[in-house]
């Protein structure tokens, strides 16, 4: 089961990575460490059979990147403007995942996406992290879910 | 520039409304990201952000007629995507207009406008054009 989860959010991130930004080159590995200076969390809440949340982690640097590339614009910090957009990203992607999960009777929705800070305490039944390389630079998924009772 | 080649699906009547779309959130970007103060440009961002919204819902209706008429198969849930955009925008900007013309709502908005309208055609709308070229219904014969 971890695995399928692992395997369909790295496959909806490497789709949605080629879709919107036109980046094939892309590889995944477990992400045991995952640090950068600055980045921003952003949370999706997952309800229904599986229960929890993903927060993928966008270092500064990649989220610029990826506004970039969307606007064909500059943009020299994070600000409101780029923190939703990759917010959306975020949305889009969970949203993929779920729409796959559901071809395996697994029923879920997502809740909107928020800001952020990871809580390391929490236990979770599917409790796993990778991490997506790209030219433009990486971005980490944390998931954690709990199947429903 | 916000249009890319690869954006196009092959259906030209689709196509057209699209790139005519991005070339009006572009402008509506440039205003938004420009370096002038927020008082500076806030009338303006407001206009276009009306005139949009009426562009919106236009091409939304024309997409959803086109479907109808090459028997679309996911014609209600790709309206459902339609009445979603359409809701937030609508809760957006009453927001908007009870934060007396927020410049940080505004950029949250560009932000999620920008990913979403960029999925959307990349990847919602390119199902419609894969069923019209499959049926030959594309007007283009691809």
């Amino acid at each position: 089961m971890v695995d399928k989860i692992y395997r369909t959010f790295v496959d909806a991130t490497q789709n949605v990575f080629n879709l919107m930004l036109n980046i094939s080159d892309i590889s995944d590995h477990p992400a045991e460490n995952f640090n950068c200076d600055s980045e921003i969390d952003i949370a999706i809440g997952v309800i229904g059979d599986l229960q929890g949340e993903v927060v993928y982690r966008f270092p500064a640097s990649t989220s610029i990147n990826m506004v970039k590339l969307m606007s064909g614009m500059q943009f020299d910090e994070v600000d409101a403007f780029v923190t939703s957009a990759i917010s959306e990203i975020a949305n889009i992607i969970s949203g993929n995942v779920l729409t796959a999960l559901s071809g395996s009777d697994l029923t879920c929705d997502i809740l909107p996406p928020v800001q952020t800070k990871i809580d390391e305490q929490k236990e979770y039944d599917i409790k796993t992290s990778c991490c997506i390389s790209t030219t433009i630079g990486a971005i980490c998924l944390e998931i954690r879910l709990n199947k429903a009772a | 520039m916000l249009w890319r080649d690869n954006y196009e699906l092959g259906v030209p009547v689709i196509d057209a409304q699209h790139k005519e779309l991005f070339r009006r959130v572009e402008s509506f970007l440039q205003v938004l990201r420009s370096a002038d103060n927020w008082e500076e440009k806030v009338n303006k961002i407001n206009e276009t952000l009306d005139f949009m919204k009426m562009y919106v819902v236009e091409h939304f209706r024309d997409e959803e007629e086109y479907q109808k008429s090459i028997g679309y198969p996911g014609y209600e849930k790709h309206k459902q995507l339609h009445i979603g955009m359409v809701e937030y925008v609508q809760e957006f900007c009453k927001q908007y207009e009870e934060s007396n013309n927020s410049e940080q709502l505004m950029q949250q908005f560009g932000g999620r406008l920008l990913a979403w309208l960029i999925n959307h055609v990349a990847a919602e709308d390119q199902r419609i054009a894969d069923y019209a070229i499959k049926k030959g219904m594309s007007g283009n014969g691809r």
